[in-house]
């Protein structure tokens, strides 16, 4: 409380480049931060810059919609998700900044019994990893979500819901501040509007990056936390990626009273809902299926997420939309992350994150922090080695990360 | 609703007509290592620029045709039936 | 309907009709063509919402559906603009964020005492511990924010909408004179042009000024000239080319080969205390309330100005009937001399050199504390006086409304001289006219219109070299009008307040410039970062009102450049648009067989399968299910893929598409197949039935019937082979007819010899049935004797109707899909995508056998399953049986050691077998037979005993019989 009649800078202003540090991490989104956070915390390691392209959490970091879950289907996805929303649920007591964490519940709608079989064996599957997921019947859903319509005449009737208590929303551009805030107390540098067009080798090793203006950088490590442009910046090291990068959409419409306090997901009809604590719809779909960069919105989008969103909450239908956009997604083939070592030393990735990277921003901090730090592979994170499509060993979500916010 | 694409046989259509065929990635010729396999069942150049593509016209009257666009702005340059 | 000025010839009310609506349950009068807005403020209600954070009260400002205050509930739609809304008879008008009502808001308190307590992302710094409390000030901080209120439940939607799709040479966006005669010049030399403006009627800036009578006739002539006009419509973004435009029911949706923009500018408001309370208006509010409608903005007036703007408004309002108590503008020198004579004449005193520091009243402006200025814009303290007024009419300049450009990836480039943000680097289908392209003056806006309008339209190849003369000419004109310095008195706008007390900044989120100030100290110093805290720019006013002045108020605390603090990006939509437009109607395809009413007439229990509507069952699972076993049972497989694969080269092709071989199959036999991918993975399965020497049928699932033909006609494309692909899915109906008494049924319809030696299983034959032309494939998928008939969609009931009574001696039922599951599972025979999925090969799917390595061309998926043969199977998918009957949840894990190492993906119970039974994924090591498994299904533990063979007729005796 406090901390209201103190004005603190959040950060130091940014500083010179130097020409050398231990980790370079490009990308200042909420993995790129994240890892730079527990570089300082866990291990110590302070020589740490974090290089942004535009402002801090300009990617997907500042435009998911800001659902953290961890029902995933397989166990090392869900084992893994499990590690990162409890680093979430005591992070903003850690950063002593309020990340807004509404830990309401998730619901993902079932509306066939075929879907009622993916429910069935993801709660399975996440009991046995100590994860509160379960499937529940209408009347249960009904009284979760009062305002959602609920007729057994609906075109796609709901059938059922797995039901994941601890999962929720929490506010994105909280996590980026605070993680910001945390990296720069922990005596990291962070550089905003410096963009990485190359990444220098010798030997088959990385040891710095160029920037757009000629600058060069000298790193003892780099890591490569930018998402949708992971395959660009992985390519500059001679990295090839399994990665396709899609773009991802949402829209908010203005403030409204409160009517749902859970997250609502349905596959089947390609929508996730949640209100903000603002009180504005946050209104998400699945990610266009051609390829790019661009990241422009379709209105195509607006216009199947807005009908099918009302197939649920009819009484929206004179709700304004305010504002959409789009964010780049880089899919993996298993639609599972892809962390840790390449074939290039001192060359680490984070990417393969779809539409559920900031889900796992602090574990995916930890983890490769920890890889640096230690020089060994977290078991956490051991599955989801890019190696693994080298010899055809997927840790596949599919199905169950199709529509899987 | 987004870019328009011309199907070769069509004309020009909305986006939305079309099934994406992802980049073209040619097919090993013989038998592959498994590192070549594998490369080719999962890796992709995923360019940020011009990119050489499958369109499949499934609204429309269901031809597979080439296409090249700029990833970047999503402008199609050049489309084509394969072999013509 | 005190506040009514005397009648003018430019309103458009109509003083003979009078229309009655409510207000938050008071009765309100107000005259045909008001909207909300006006009558309200005729009224005397000067306050219409409460602001979103302080719950300030706030009244009208802009008077053309641009900034926040105004916001109503209009009978249950939240977020109505009163102040273009029109006023129709009866409606229900109530304020939205207030408790208990408009004039006494408890929620006040936040800002007569909270103010220290909630600087910008104050909830950020607060309620951190202890974390179990969070969840209950949040409830409280949910219950405060937010600020329509919608129906708790709502059945269905109510609100019908339509989408309308339009193709056109030319769209134009912006009804006022340069929109209008951009228009105009392009459908004379002859473009098909649309135009959609957001305002009811045509005109745009011109309606409440002098020239309200020309835009009428230039209104008329380009309606004459063919163009078509949407309005009101609000053109909502630019979506590569596609223009929506919401107008009532309507959503347009408009593609045009160019596009013209002319959208104009919008008025800023200007930055002191007290500069979001009520009577404080925009100088063009001001004159479109008294101008349009008739109504007294206030009774005594203060202009407030950076621009000439406001001189010219304050002898509008003036000559409106509104005293004008005085002109305060911040300019020291400079200001049109021909203005400044006219006020002199008129009587109205200009301060010069001086701004506003503060309007003070508690619920509407009493009165102004002006001060003189110095150089750098800051009020003398010693200045300080004060005017009396109910009415502040403020011109802070305006800012081009640039955002469907942006949006269309055009850039905005600061232009020092006009102080304003100008479009540049144009895509080139589009051209920009008027107010927006900087032609601000009126009198070179129709040029500026006439020279887009020309440009588009010749460069879609229309009009002669005459017209393009013509338009060197206008273009030359244009120039010289629009060239050099800026016209006297186009100063640059700057805020010309103080920074004490409240001064919004954001009148939508209630951003103070302390809390700008604030929060660039705490760090958040670049204008996206900034934006994302504060959230200035991010309310329903979209940027309009705040943009600028957060612009610019970074770029003094900062020291860079306003080009260098540059925009935010644009966003769809432009205007806000209820989610119920954008939806359309609501619908949703369905596929459904030939004979679907027939199910319905049966009593089917009728459920989406896929994409399509199936019957689930016909009332008794168990009866229909012993039906087949004992009698017979018939089917609708109607849904099943279907291709005709022909051409010399289909053997081969579909060699090179299965791991088995085709070419060797004989005409009139059949093979089941699977489809994979060059992963090995399973896609899809069905079969194959050889018609002749140089053509297949084939038949696929009933979901992956799409995809198959697709990646059929993919490899085609790929492998140039001289096949023919037919998808004669649609064309024709299918179904199983199946049971031992069958044969029985089907020969007494058929003159085929169905005798077990001439059709024999796995035998394909054509033959009429009851004069239908068939296609008989005798295969088993359940398990008994079975032929699926594959007949023309249009004959399909007669089919169907002729075999249930031909087979009601013989005790046939038509059965559905869940006993057609059980009796599947019976014979092990799997539902590609629910026993098998994304991950699953044959080799592990229990078929090695159909994998022939041995083949010696290659096939898709052969690399791939040769590396899973070499390395050996790692889990299997297996039958297994349960003893005490329990039926686990299909989707259970297999476990070992309590962890998931497989799942079960089906399971039944059979009535005819009396026994639990069922297919699960597990461990290699686990799939022998009379291996125990472990269930966890909910967390019970279930013993099931793996069995690889079928349950049922494991060695086909009856489907060969």
């Amino acid at each position: 409380m406090l901390d209201l009649f103190r004005k603190r800078r959040m950060w130091r202003p940014t500083a010179e480049l130097k020409d050398n540090y231990d980790v370079v991490i490009i990308g200042g989104g909420s993995h790129g931060l994240a890892t730079a956070y527990y570089l300082a915390r866990d291990h110590g390691i302070t020589d740490v810059c974090v290089l942004e392209k535009a402002y801090i959490g300009s990617g997907a970091a500042g435009r998911n919609t800001t659902i953290l879950r961890s029902n995933y289907k397989t166990s090392e996805g869900a084992r893994f998700y499990d590690a990162s929303v409890k680093l979430y649920e005591g992070l903003g007591a850690e950063l002593n900044y309020n990340l807004l964490f509404s830990q309401e519940g998730h619901l993902t709608l079932a509306h066939t019994d075929r879907a009622m079989f993916v429910m069935v064996e993801r709660a399975e599957v996440n009991r046995l990893a100590g994860i509160d997921s379960r499937v529940i019947g209408p009347e249960e859903i009904e009284g979760l979500a009062p305002a959602m319509a609920m007729s057994r005449d609906a075109v796609h009737p709901v059938m059922g819901a797995l039901y994941h208590p601890p999962g929720g929303i929490i506010r994105h551009d909280a996590v980026v501040w605070g993680l910001a805030r945390g990296v720069d107390r922990g005596g990291a540098e962070i550089h905003p509007y410096r963009e990485v067009t190359g990444v220098e080798r010798s030997n088959g090793r990385a040891t710095g990056v160029t920037l757009s203006d000629g600058t060069r950088v000298g790193a003892g490590m780099v890591v490569n936390a930018t998402a949708g442009w992971s395959s660009t910046i992985a390519s500059m090291a001679g990295v090839e990626l399994p990665i396709t990068t899609h773009i991802l959409q949402a829209f908010v419409t203005e403030p409204l009273k409160p009517l749902l306090d859970v997250v609502i997901v349905s596959s089947q009809m390609h929508v996730y809902i949640s209100q903000t604590d603002r009180g504005e719809f946050l209104i998400g779909a699945e990610i266009e299926p051609w390829t790019t960069y661009r990241q422009q919105g379709t209105l195509n989008f607006i216009q199947e997420a807005s009908r099918h969103t009302l197939e649920l909450f009819p009484q929206l239908e004179r709700a304004r939309i305010l504002r959409s956009w789009a964010g780049l997604c880089d899919i993996s083939p298993d639609f599972s992350p892809i962390l840790g070592d390449t074939e290039v030393e001192n060359f680490l990735i984070s990417t393969g994150w779809g539409t559920y990277g900031f889900k796992a921003a602090p574990i995916v901090g930890k983890t490769i922090a920890e890889r640096i730090g230690t020089g060994t592979t977290p078991d956490l994170i051991e599955p989801f080695a890019l190696e693994r499509f080298y010899r055809d060993r997927l840790v596949s979500e599919l199905g169950a990360a199709a529509v899987s916010h | 609703m987004s870019f328009l694409l011309t199907c070769p046989n069509c004309g020009e259509r909305e986006v939305t007509d079309f099934a994406f065929g992802g980049e073209v990635v040619p097919r090993p010729s013989s038998k592959p290592s498994e590192r070549e396999l594998n490369t080719y069942n999962y890796f992709r150049r995923n360019v940020a620029g011009l990119q050489r593509e499958w369109w499949n016209h499934r609204s429309g009257c269901r031809a597979w045709f080439l296409a090249e666009r700029d990833t970047t702005t999503n402008e199609v340059r050049w489309v084509a039936l394969p072999g013509a | 309907m005190s506040e009514r000025l005397p009648p003018n010839p430019r309103e458009r009310i109509n003083r003979a009709r009078t229309i009655n609506f409510s207000f938050d349950g008071k009765d309100v009068e107000a005259y045909d063509g008001d909207t909300i807005g006006s009558a309200l403020h005729a009224s005397g209600q000067k306050v219409l919402s409460r602001s979103f954070k302080y719950h300030r009260p706030r009244g009208l400002l802009c008077c053309a559906g641009q900034c926040p205050n105004c916001l109503v509930d209009v009978d249950g739609s939240p977020g109505v603009r009163a102040c273009t809304e029109p006023v129709r008879a009866g409606i229900k008008v109530t304020h939205m964020n207030a408790k208990p009502s408009l004039d006494f808001d408890v929620m006040r308190a936040t800002d007569l005492f909270g103010k220290p307590f909630t600087p910008p992302g104050f909830y950020y710094k607060t309620f951190i511990r202890p974390r179990r409390l969070w969840p209950l000030y949040e409830k409280v901080l949910r219950n405060a924010a937010g600020l329509g209120r919608l129906a708790k439940r709502q059945a269905d939607r109510e609100w019908r909408t339509e989408y309308r799709r339009r193709r056109a040479d030319v769209l134009v966006v912006g009804g006022g004179v340069a929109g209008m005669a951009a228009a105009l010049r392009a459908a004379e030399l002859g473009a098909d042009v649309v135009l959609m403006d957001d305002g009811p009627e045509l005109g745009g800036a011109m309606l409440a000024g002098q020239d309200a009578d020309s835009a009428k006739e230039l209104a008329e002539s380009i309606r004459a000239a063919g163009v078509e006009v949407l309005a009101p419509a609000a053109a909502l973004g630019f979506f590569d080319g596609l223009v929506p435009a919401w107008q009532g029911n309507t959503l347009h949706q408009v593609r045009a080969d160019r596009h013209i923009a002319a959208t104009g500018s919008i008025e800023q408001p200007l930055i002191f205390d007290g500069n979001d309370l009520p009577g404080v208006m925009l100088c063009s509010g001001a004159e479109r309330l008294a101008s349009l409608y008739g109504v007294r903005p206030g009774e005594t007036a203060v202009v407030a100005t950076t621009t000439d703007r406001g001189l010219e408004s304050a002898l509008a309002l003036q000559e409106a009937g509104i005293e004008v108590a005085g002109v305060v503008d911040a300019r020291a020198g400079d200001g049109s001399e021909e203005l400044l004579g006219a006020l002199a004449a008129a009587g109205i005193s200009v301060h010069r050199g001086t701004g506003v520091v503060k309007a003070f009243g508690r619920k509407h402006v009493r009165g102004v504390v002006v001060a003189d200025l110095d150089d750098e814009g800051r009020p003398d303290p010693a200045s300080k006086r004060g005017i009396d007024c109910d009415l502040v009419a403020v011109s802070g300049g305006t800012m081009p409304a640039t955002s469907l450009l942006l949006q269309a990836g055009a850039k905005a480039r600061w232009d020092e001289a006009s102080g304003s943000y100008l479009p540049d680097g144009v895509p080139s289908d589009i051209r920009v006219a008027g107010a927006v392209a900087g032609h601000e003056p009126r009198n070179c806006a129709a040029k500026s219109g006439a020279v887009a309008g020309a440009e588009a339209a010749l460069s879609l190849g229309l009009g002669s070299e005459e017209d393009r003369a013509r338009l060197q000419a206008d273009r030359a004109s244009l120039l010289r009008e629009t060239e050099g310095p800026a016209p006297a008195g186009q100063a640059r706008t700057q805020d010309a307040g103080s920074r004490n007390g409240k001064c919004f900044a954001c009148l939508c989120e209630d951003v103070t410039t302390k809390d700008i100030d604030y929060a660039i100290e705490e760090g958040f110093d670049s204008l996206e970062l900034l934006k994302r805290y504060t959230t200035v720019t991010m309310g329903p006013c979209q940027g309009r009102m705040c943009q600028l002045a957060s612009i610019r108020q970074m770029s003094e605390d900062t020291g860079a450049s306003i080009e260098e603090v540059g925009l935010t990006t644009a966003r769809p939509p432009w205007s806000t648009v209820p989610m119920g437009v954008l939806a359309g109607r609501p619908f949703e395809p369905a596929k459904r067989s030939a004979v679907h009413g027939r199910h319905r007439e049966l009593g089917g229990n009728v459920m989406w399968a896929g994409d399509w509507r199936r019957a689930y069952d016909y009332g008794d699972v168990r009866a229909e299910t012993m039906a087949v076993h004992e009698g017979a049972g018939l089917i609708d497989v109607s849904t099943l893929g279907k291709l005709v694969v022909s051409g010399p080269e289909a053997g081969a092709f579909l060699n090179l598409l299965y791991p088995n071989r085709f070419d060797n199959l004989k005409p009139g036999r059949i093979r089941y197949g699977v489809l994979g991918d060059d992963a090995g993975r399973i896609t899809d399965d069905g079969t194959i039935c050889r018609l002749d020497e140089n053509s297949f049928y084939v038949t696929t699932t009933s979901s992956g019937a799409d995809a198959v033909e697709s990646w059929f006609s993919w490899w085609l494309a790929e492998w140039k082979l001289d096949v023919q692909l037919t998808d004669v899915s649609q064309g024709l109906s299918a179904f199983n007819l199946a049971g031992p008494r069958s044969r029985e049924i089907l020969s007494g319809l058929t003159e085929l010899d169905c005798s077990n030696d001439s059709f024999a299983y796995l035998d394909g034959k054509r033959a009429n049935v009851v004069g239908v032309p068939c296609l008989m494939l005798r295969i088993g998928f359940v398990g008994e004797l079975g032929y699926e008939l594959h007949c023309p969609g249009p004959l399909a009931e007669h089919l169907w109707d002729s075999l249930l009574e031909a087979g009601a001696a013989h005790e046939i039922r038509p059965f559905g899909l869940e006993p057609q599951r059980i009796l599947r599972l019976q014979k092990m025979h799997i539902l590609v995508g629910q026993d098998t999925d994304a991950e699953s090969n044959p080799l592990e799917a229990a078929m090695p056998w159909i994998v022939k390595f041995e083949k010696e061309e290659d096939f898709i998926g052969r690399w791939a399953l040769e590396a899973v043969a070499e390395r050996g199977a790692e889990n299997k998918l297996i039958g297994f049986t349960i003893e005490n009957g329990t039926v686990p949840t299909e989707g259970a894990a297999v476990v070992v050691d309590g962890q998931p190492v497989g799942l079960v993906t089906s399971s039944r119970f059979s009535p005819k077998l009396e026994r639990s039974i069922g297919m699960a994924w597990v461990p290699a090591a686990l799939a022998e037979d009379g291996t125990t498994i472990t269930v966890s299904d909910e967390g019970r533990q279930i013993s099931a005993a793996v069995q690889t063979a079928p349950f049922y007729d494991p060695d086909q005796e009856l489907l060969r019989g």
